[in-house]
C-alpha cells in the first residue's frame, strides 16, 4: 500500500479532466461501494478505531453528564471571560459542518464534477458536525434545562424570545441548516439506498433498505423529480450554508467589544468554515480511501482539488486578519489597537502564532503541486488548519474577554479538566457516529459517480 | 397459621398483589413533601409587622471599642448593620467589620456549648466547680486568681473587674491587646507624663502630616477619620478647596494611598524625617543628616505648616519608638493641632501585661486563670512561652465566640455571646459611652462576659441586662432611670459620656542618638480584611479583596521591586523570613509603593482552630513578634534584624484584580487633576454629546442615578461588604476566586497613578453603570435582561438561562455569573447551614445556580421608599432612597437620587465641571457617572503639561 498518490494522467490514456479509470464499469463502481458493506465484514482496523471512538463517545456523554449535574462551574469560564470552550467549539463543528453542504450543492451548481466521489460522506460529515455543534449552546448555558426558551412557543408567561439578540439568530441558524442537510442528504441517497436494497443479501437487510429506499424504483419520472427537486435544495442551500456561518460571525460583530465589532466577520467566518470543513474532509477522504481502498474512486485529482481550495482559503484568512490588524490601528481606538497588540504580545500570544503558523503558513506549501498531490503533506496541512482554525475560535474569545476597555477586568482562562474533555470528547463522538455511517449507508454516492463515468465517457 | 403457610409456601398472587399496591401507596407517601406545620403568633409582639423591619441602635466592639450602629431586622433576624449618626465612631457609616457581623452572628462554627476537657458539659456544671475553685482559694486567700482580657473599655466590664478586685485582693487582670501600640502609650508618657488618648480632629485640618500611621486605615476610628477628611476634601465648584496630606510610610497603607504626597521610606528614616521636623521648629535634637529627597519634602512639610498654625497635624504610627512619639506630640503643641486629649478608660489601676502573667504562671502565682475573648494562644509571641507557662495553672478557662487556640489549652471552655445578642456597653475611641442591646435571643446556649464575672464575683447568677443597667444607675441624674435608659438606647449612645479634654503642655524628650538603620526590616499592619484574627472565620471579610493588593484568602509578604531584584524574588515565590530565630515561610508580593528595604505582611492569618472557614489560611506572622523587650515602650510593629531566604516554592493567593495601571486611554477610565487643572475645567454641558442611530428612552421619572466622588473614596470596602450583605451575595472560596470568579456586585477598582501623580492610587467603585443604552439588552435571547419604568437596568433571574451574553457585552464587567449554586446548595465550606439561611434579606431574591445578576441600585430599597411614599400620596423625597453602598461610605463619596429632580443633590453633581462617564466614548449613557480625583499637591510638584 503506498500513500502516495498516483501522480495525475499516470495511466496516460485518460484526458486531463477525467477523474475516474476508464475501465470502470457501473458494476464496478456499485461492487467498489456496496460490497464492503454489504458482502465483508468490518475489518479489525474499523474494529480498532470503533473502539476509540466509542470510548470519546463515552467520554463525551460522561463530561456532559458533570456538566448538566455539577453546573458548568467546572469548566474554567470566569466572571469576565464568561465563554471558553463549549462557545469556541460550536464555532468550530459549524465551520466543519460547513464544507459538506458546500461541496454538494456549491460545486453541484458551479458543476464542478470532482464532487460526485467526495460529497456523500462530506454531507455526513456536515450532519454529524451541525448535530454536534448544536449540543454545545446548550452545554454552555447556566440553566440548560430552559434552552427552548429561545424559541417563540406560545406560553402562559406571554414570554418571547429577543429577536435583536444574535443568539436567536443563531438558534434558527443552526436549526434550519441542521433540518436542511438532513434533507438533502436523505434525499440524495435514495437512488443508492435503493442500491443497497437491491443487493443485500440478509432479509434484514433487505427491509431495513427496502424502506429507507422510499420505494425508489429508479423510473424516468421519479430521476426526473428527483433532479429537479436535488437541484433545487442546492440552490436552496448555498444561501443557507453562508448565512449559518455568518450570522455564527454576528454573535460576535453584533457587540461592542474590541476585538469583537467588526464588519468584516460574518464573510470572513463563512471562509473560515470553508476552511477547516475541507481540511476535515481531506482527511475522512484519505481515511474512507485507505479504509474501503477506494483509491478508484478517490483519486489525486480530487485531493488537488481540494489542496487548491484549502490554499485559497489560507490565502483569504490570511487577508481577513491583515484586515483585522490594520482596521485595529486604523481605528484610531486605543481599546481596538490595543486588542491586536495583546493578540500579539499578551497572555495567549504563543496561541496565537501557533494560530497563524497552522492557518497562514503551513498551507502555503501547497503551492508545490507535488506536494499537494501526496497524501501525507496533505493530511499534515489538514490537522495544522483544524488545530490552527480551533485556535482562532478560541483566541477570539479569549484575547476579547480577557482584555475588555477596563485595565481592572483584565482576566485570564484557565483550562479545567472538563474543558479538555469536552474539546477532545466530541471528536470521539463524531468518530463514533461517522464510523457507523460508513459501515452502514453508502458513502460515496453510486449514482453520481456512474452518472459521471458515462459523462466521462461520452465526452 | 394460615398466614404463616402462604409465607412458607412463599407469596401467593394475591398477596403480591396486595404488597405491590402497598408499595406503590408506600412510595408515594414517602415522596410527597415532608409536614411542617407553620404556626401563627397568638399574641402578636408590639410592632411587629410581619414584612416591616426594625432597626434597633446598638454598638459593635472592634479592640475593645465601639462603633455605634443601627442594625435592622426582620421578625427578629438581625440582617443588616449601619451605621449610627448619633455616634461619634459611625458618624452614620460603617466599617467592613461591622458590616460583616451579621455573618458572624450566625456562623454555624461559633462556639454552641460548654465544653469541659473537650466533653460537652453544661453551665451549671462550670458554675458549681467554679465557685469549689474559688471556695478553697478563698480560705488560701485567693492570690491565685487572674485575668485575663483583650483591651476593655466597657464601664460595666471595668466595674464588674474592679468589683473583683475589691473582693479578692491579691486578683489581678491583665489585658493582652494583640494590635497594642504600645510605643504610642508610653510616647504619651514621655511627653505629657501620662497615657493619654490622642484623638486627631480632620475636620479642623488643612495640612495633615503622617510618619507611618495609617489613621484612614481598619481600626476603631477609621470612620471618623474618613468622614473628617472627607468634609475637607469635597471639592465643588462652589468651594475649590482641599486639605493636603502627606504620607511618609514604610509600606503601602490606606493612608498613603490618599496621600498628596507619599514618599516611601523604612522605619528608622521615617523617625530621622520626624527629629528633621521637630528640629526646624526648634526643638533640640541631634541631626537626623537627611538624604537630599527626604530634605526637600521636610522643607515642603515645613512651609505648609507654618502657615497654618491651628490647622496642622502631625502623626505618628505604630513602627515608631516612643520619643518619636513623644517629639509628634511636642510638634503637635508647638502647631497649635486639632487633637483632643483625654485619659483612657480605665478602673483606676492599670491592668497587668500578658508578660506579667506569663511571669507569674511560670513562678507558679497564678493558680487559676479566666481567659475572656482573647486568644493569645495564636497571637502572643512564640518566645514568650504562653501556651506551656498556662498549662502550669491549675484551672483555666477560657470564654470566646469560638473553641479557638486557646480554648484548646484550656480545661474549660464557655461560649460567648455575639454583641448582637447580648447586654454591655462600650466606650468609643473618643471615649464616649453607648449602651449594646441584643437583637435576637442567644442562638445556642451561650453566656456574656458579664455574666461570667458575675459569678466569679460571688453575688449569684444575674443576667447581664441586669448588670448593665447597674452601672449606669446613677447616670440619670435626677431624671426617671427608665426614661433616661430608653433615651440612651434609643439614641444608642449615652449623651455627655465622652471624657473631659485635658491640654497639657507636651516635653520634647531627650534623645541623643536617633534609631539606628536596621534593614532590611519588618513592618506588620492588622490586615484591612480580617484585622488582628477574631474575623478569621468571617467569609465575606475573606472574600473581601484587600484595597491594595485585591488579595483574598490569604496574606503575602510585600517587598519593593529594588529588593526583588537584589534578591531575584519573583512574583509569589515563597520567602523564608526570620526574625530573632523564629521563621515563616509567606508568598511574596512585589510592590513598586514598598520602601526599599522593608518587607511587611498583615496579622491575623495562619489560624488553626478558626472554623471551617479560617483554617490553614495564610500564615501567621504573629510568630515573629519579638517578646515584650525589657525595656516598655519599643515598637513591636517594625522587627529588626530580619533575614530573608527563598525556599524555591511558588504558592499564589488568588487576587481579583490583575493589572493595576491605567493604559490606553486613562481619560475614559480615571480621571485625576491637580486643583489648580480643577480650576480650569470645562463644565460638562460644554462637552460635544455623541448622537446615536438608535432613539435612546430615557425612561419615566424619577430617573435614577448615582455619582461616585472618587476623590473622596479612601478604599475602605465598607461599600462592598454592605452590598453583600443587603443583596445575599454568596461567597465563592479561595478555589473559586483563583479560577476569576466572584460575585461582589460592586467592586473597587484601584489603579496606581503613578510618581507624576504623587504616587497616590485611584480607587473606582464600580457598580452596574444602568446605562441608558444599556449593551447588555439587545444581546440577550430571552429579555432577561431589561429596562424598567424608572430606567434602572434590570436582571429578570427567573428569566435568565444562563447564555452569558450580556456579561460578554457588557465594557464595565460588572455582571455576576453563578457557576455554580454558591448560594443555593453548593454552598462553600459550611455557610450551606441551616441556621446561614437567617441572614438572607427577605427583599432579595436568593439567586440560583445558572443565573446572572448584578447591581440593582438596591431596588429593593426605591421599592420601599416608594411604597411609603405612595401611601401618602407623595413624591420619593430627595435623600429617601439611600443604597446599602451609600449607607455605608464613611466619606459620602456615593450619592444617589432622582436625576429628573433639578434640586436633587446628584443633580447638582452632575453638573460639577470634574464630572465624567466612565467609557463615555462608548455612548452607554450610564446613570452612574464619577467625579474625577482632585488632588492638592500644592506648589512643589512640576504642573503637568
Amino acid at each position: 500500500m503506498s500513500l502516495t498518490l498516483p501522480a495525475r494522467n499516470a495511466s496516460g490514456s485518460s484526458r486531463a479532466h477525467s477523474l475516474l479509470p476508464a475501465t470502470m464499469t457501473d458494476q464496478a463502481i456499485t461492487g467498489a461501494i456496496a460490497d464492503p458493506l454489504l458482502r465483508r465484514g468490518a475489518g479489525r482496523g474499523w474494529w480498532i478505531a470503533f473502539a476509540f471512538a466509542l470510548l470519546g463517545a463515552f467520554a463525551m456523554v460522561a463530561t456532559m453528564a458533570l456538566v448538566f449535574m455539577r453546573g458548568i462551574g467546572v469548566l474554567g469560564n470566569n466572571k469576565n471571560v464568561v465563554w471558553g470552550v463549549p462557545i469556541a467549539n460550536y464555532v468550530w463543528w459549524i465551520g466543519i459542518g460547513n464544507a459538506g453542504t458546500l461541496i454538494s450543492a456549491l460545486l453541484l451548481l458551479t458543476r464542478q464534477d470532482w464532487r460526485a466521489s467526495i460529497n456523500r460522506f462530506a454531507e455526513t460529515m456536515t450532519l454529524f458536525a451541525v448535530a454536534i455543534a448544536g449540543l454545545f449552546p446548550i452545554l454552555h448555558l447556566g440553566r440548560p434545562q430552559y434552552f427552548y426558551w429561545l424559541f417563540p412557543y406560545p406560553n402562559s408567561m406571554t414570554l418571547w424570545p429577543q429577536w435583536r439578540s444574535a443568539l436567536v439568530w443563531d438558534f434558527w441558524a443552526i436549526l434550519s441548516y441542521l433540518l436542511f442537510s438532513i434533507v438533502f442528504w436523505y434525499a440524495g441517497m435514495l437512488p443508492d439506498l435503493a442500491t443497497f436494497r437491491d443487493r443485500a443479501e440478509s432479509r434484514r437487510a433487505q427491509l431495513v433498505y427496502g424502506a429507507l429506499a422510499l420505494g425508489w424504483r429508479g423510473s424516468a419520472s421519479q430521476w426526473r423529480a428527483h433532479r429537479m427537486f436535488y437541484t433545487t435544495m442546492a440552490a436552496l442551500a448555498v444561501p443557507l450554508v453562508c448565512s449559518v456561518h455568518s450570522i455564527v460571525g454576528l454573535d460576535f460583530a453584533a457587540s461592542l467589544m474590541p476585538g469583537w465589532q467588526e464588519t468584516i466577520f460574518p464573510p470572513y467566518f463563512v471562509v473560515g468554515a470553508m476552511f477547516s470543513g475541507f481540511a476535515m474532509v481531506v482527511i475522512l477522504a484519505a481515511a474512507l480511501r485507505q479504509g474501503f481502498r477506494y483509491e478508484a474512486l478517490l483519486t489525486p485529482r480530487h485531493f488537488e482539488a481540494m489542496a487548491i481550495i484549502i490554499l485559497a482559503s489560507s490565502l483569504i484568512m490570511t487577508l481577513s486578519y491583515a484586515t483585522e490588524w490594520f482596521n485595529g490601528w486604523y481605528s484610531g481606538k486605543s481599546a481596538e489597537r490595543g486588542e491586536v497588540a495583546f493578540s500579539f504580545t499578551g497572555t495567549y500570544a504563543l496561541l496565537f502564532y501557533a494560530q497563524l503558523l497552522c492557518n497562514c503558513l503551513l498551507p502555503q506549501i501547497l503551492w508545490w503541486p507535488t506536494l499537494r498531490r501526496r497524501l501525507i503533506p496533505l493530511v499534515l496541512v489538514s490537522f495544522g488548519v483544524l488545530v490552527g482554525m480551533w485556535l482562532e475560535r478560541i483566541l477570539i474569545i479569549w484575547n476579547t474577554l480577557s482584555r475588555g476597555y477596563l485595565a481592572s477586568a483584565r482576566q485570564t482562562f484557565h483550562m479545567t479538566g472538563a474543558d479538555w474533555s469536552l474539546l477532545l470528547s466530541p471528536l470521539g463522538l463524531f468518530a463514533f457516529l461517522f464510523l457507523i455511517s460508513v459501515r452502514v449507508l453508502p458513502s460515496i454516492s453510486m449514482h453520481e459517480v456512474k452518472e459521471l463515468r458515462h459523462e466521462e465517457a461520452q465526452s | 397459621m394460615k398466614q404463616e403457610e402462604t409465607i412458607d409456601k412463599g407469596v401467593s398472587r394475591r398477596a403480591a398483589l396486595k404488597l405491590l399496591g402497598a408499595q406503590i401507596g408506600l412510595a408515594a407517601a414517602g415522596c410527597s413533601k415532608p409536614s411542617e406545620e407553620i404556626v401563627p403568633y397568638v399574641r402578636m409582639p408590639e410592632r411587629l409587622v410581619p414584612g416591616m423591619p426594625l432597626r434597633f441602635a446598638t454598638t459593635l466592639p472592634l479592640s475593645g471599642f465601639g462603633r455605634g450602629v443601627m442594625c435592622t431586622s426582620v421578625e427578629g433576624r438581625p440582617i443588616k448593620i449601619e451605621g449610627n449618626p448619633l455616634h461619634p465612631a459611625s458618624l452614620g457609616a460603617t466599617d467592613v467589620f461591622a458590616e460583616a457581623a451579621v455573618l458572624s452572628l450566625y456562623d454555624p462554627d461559633r462556639s454552641q456549648v460548654v465544653r469541659h476537657a473537650g466533653e460537652i458539659s453544661t453551665w451549671e456544671a462550670f458554675a458549681a466547680e467554679l465557685s469549689a475553685v474559688i471556695g478553697n482559694s478563698a480560705t488560701r486567700g485567693v492570690d491565685g486568681l487572674r485575668l485575663l482580657t483583650g483591651p476593655i473599655t466597657s464601664p460595666t466590664l471595668l466595674r464588674q473587674i474592679g468589683s473583683l478586685r475589691n473582693r479578692y485582693p491579691k486578683f489581678v487582670w491583665h489585658v493582652h491587646d494583640p494590635l497594642e501600640n504600645g510605643a504610642a502609650r508610653d510616647g504619651a508618657v514621655l511627653a505629657f507624663e501620662r497615657p493619654l488618648l490622642s484623638v486627631p480632629q480632620f475636620r479642623a485640618s488643612d495640612i495633615i502630616v503622617s510618619f507611618d500611621a495609617d489613621p484612614l486605615g481598619p481600626g476603631v476610628s477609621q470612620i471618623a477619620n474618613a468622614r473628617g477628611l472627607s468634609a475637607r476634601r469635597r471639592v465643588r465648584k462652589s468651594s475649590p478647596t482641599s486639605a493636603r496630606l502627606y504620607v511618609i510610610e514604610a509600606s503601602p497603607s490606606l493612608t498613603g494611598a490618599n496621600a498628596d504626597h507619599r514618599l516611601a521610606l523604612p522605619p528608622d528614616r521615617i523617625a530621622a524625617l520626624v527629629v528633621g521636623l521637630g528640629r526646624q521648629l526648634g526643638a533640640d535634637l541631634p541631626d537626623p543628616h537627611l538624604a537630599e529627597a527626604e530634605a526637600t519634602l521636610l522643607e515642603a512639610i515645613h512651609r505648609d505648616l507654618a502657615p497654618h498654625a491651628g490647622r496642622g497635624i502631625v502623626l505618628v504610627g505604630p513602627t515608631q519608638p516612643a520619643e518619636i512619639h513623644a517629639i509628634a506630640h511636642w510638634i503637635n503643641g508647638q502647631i497649635r493641632a486639632p487633637v483632643d486629649l483625654f485619659e483612657p478608660p480605665g478602673n483606676g489601676v492599670p491592668p497587668g501585661t500578658l508578660s506579667d502573667l506569663v511571669r507569674d504562671l511560670e513562678a507558679g502565682k497564678a493558680e487559676s486563670v479566666v481567659i475572656i475573648d482573647c486568644n493569645p494562644a495564636h497571637e502572643a509571641p512564640p518566645a514568650l512561652g504562653f501556651a506551656s507557662a498556662l498549662r502550669r495553672s491549675k484551672f483555666r478557662v477560657h470564654v470566646g465566640s469560638y473553641a479557638d487556640e486557646t480554648a484548646a489549652i484550656c480545661d474549660w471552655h464557655i461560649p460567648q455571646s455575639h454583641a448582637l445578642e447580648s447586654w454591655s456597653d462600650l466606650r468609643a475611641f473618643d471615649g464616649t459611652a453607648s449602651l449594646v442591646q441584643p437583637l435576637i435571643a442567644p442562638l445556642y446556649a451561650t453566656h456574656s462576659s458579664h455574666e461570667l464575672l458575675a459569678i466569679l464575683d460571688q453575688r449569684g447568677e444575674k443576667s447581664d441586662y441586669e448588670i448593665v443597667r447597674d452601672s449606669w444607675r446613677g447616670n440619670a441624674g435626677s431624671q426617671d432611670f427608665e426614661a433616661w435608659w430608653r433615651r440612651a438606647l434609643h439614641d444608642g449612645v449615652i449623651a455627655g459620656s465622652a471624657p473631659a479634654k485635658v491640654t497639657p503642655s507636651p516635653k520634647v524628650p531627650s534623645i541623643t542618638t536617633l534609631p539606628a538603620s536596621t534593614r532590611p526590616s519588618l513592618v506588620l499592619r492588622p490586615d484591612p480584611s480580617i484585622f488582628d484574627g477574631a474575623f478569621a472565620n468571617n467569609a465575606w471579610l475573606q472574600e473581601l479583596p484587600k484595597p491594595l493588593t485585591k488579595e483574598v484568602w490569604g496574606n503575602t509578604v510585600a517587598l519593593s521591586t529594588a529588593d526583588a531584584e537584589r534578591l531575584g524574588v519573583a512574583e509569589g515565590e515563597v520567602l523564608r523570613l526570620t526574625v530573632d530565630g523564629q521563621f515563616i515561610e509567606v508568598p511574596a508580593r512585589i510592590d513598586s509603593r514598598q520602601a526599599s528595604g522593608v518587607f511587611s505582611t498583615t496579622l491575623g492569618y495562619g489560624r488553626k482552630a478558626a472554623g471551617r472557614i479560617g483554617d490553614g489560611l495564610g500564615v501567621n506572622a504573629y510568630a515573629l513578634r519579638s517578646a515584650p523587650r525589657a525595656r516598655r515602650g519599643e515598637a513591636n510593629w517594625a522587627m529588626a534584624p530580619l533575614t530573608v531566604s527563598k525556599t524555591g516554592e511558588r504558592r499564589f493567593v488568588p487576587s481579583t484584580q490583575h493589572q493595576f495601571t491605567l493604559d490606553g486611554e486613562p481619560q475614559e477610565v480615571f480621571r485625576s487633576y491637580t486643583l489648580p487643572e480643577f480650576l480650569g475645567l470645562r463644565s460638562p454641558s460644554d462637552e460635544p454629546r455623541l448622537e446615536s442611530f438608535f432613539p435612546v428612552s430615557e425612561g419615566g421619572e424619577p430617573r435614577w442615578g448615582m455619582v461616585i466622588d472618587t476623590s473622596l473614596c479612601i478604599g475602605c470596602n465598607a461599600c462592598v461588604v454592605a452590598c453583600q450583605v443587603e443583596n445575599n451575595s454568596p461567597v465563592v472560596g479561595p478555589e473559586e476566586i483563583a479560577l476569576g470568579r466572584g460575585m461582589h456586585w460592586l467592586r473597587v477598582d484601584s489603579y496606581e497613578l503613578g510618581r507624576d501623580s504623587g504616587d497616590r492610587i485611584g480607587f473606582q467603585p464600580v457598580p452596574c453603570m444602568h446605562c441608558e443604552a444599556a449593551p447588555c439588552e439587545p444581546v440577550c435571547p430571552v429579555e432577561a435582561s431589561v429596562h424598567d419604568s424608572e430606567g434602572l437596568n434590570v436582571q429578570v433571574y427567573n428569566r435568565c438561562i444562563g447564555t452569558r451574553f450580556c456579561q460578554a457585552n457588557c465594557p464595565y464587567k460588572v455582571r455576576r455569573f453563578n457557576y455554580f449554586g454558591y448560594a443555593d446548595g453548593q454552598e462553600y465550606a459550611g455557610l450551606g447551614g441551616e441556621v446561614m439561611r437567617l441572614h438572607n434579606n427577605p427583599d432579595v431574591t436568593v439567586r440560583a445556580r445558572g443565573v446572572m445578576e448584578k447591581c440593582t441600585f438596591c431596588v429593593q430599597r426605591i421599592s420601599r421608599a416608594r411604597r411609603n411614599a405612595e401611601k401618602v400620596h407623595r413624591g420619593i423625597a430627595d435623600g429617601e432612597v439611600v443604597t446599602a453602598c451609600q449607607a455605608s461610605c464613611p466619606t459620602s463619596a456615593i450619592s444617589f437620587g432622582d436625576l429628573s429632580e433639578p434640586q436633587a443633590a446628584v443633580s447638582a453633581l452632575r453638573k460639577e465641571p470634574h464630572h465624567y462617564e466612565l467609557l463615555g466614548h462608548l455612548n452607554t449613557k450610564p446613570r452612574t457617572t464619577y467625579l474625577a480625583q482632585i488632588r492638592n499637591p500644592g506648589e512643589t510638584t512640576k504642573a503637568k503639561p
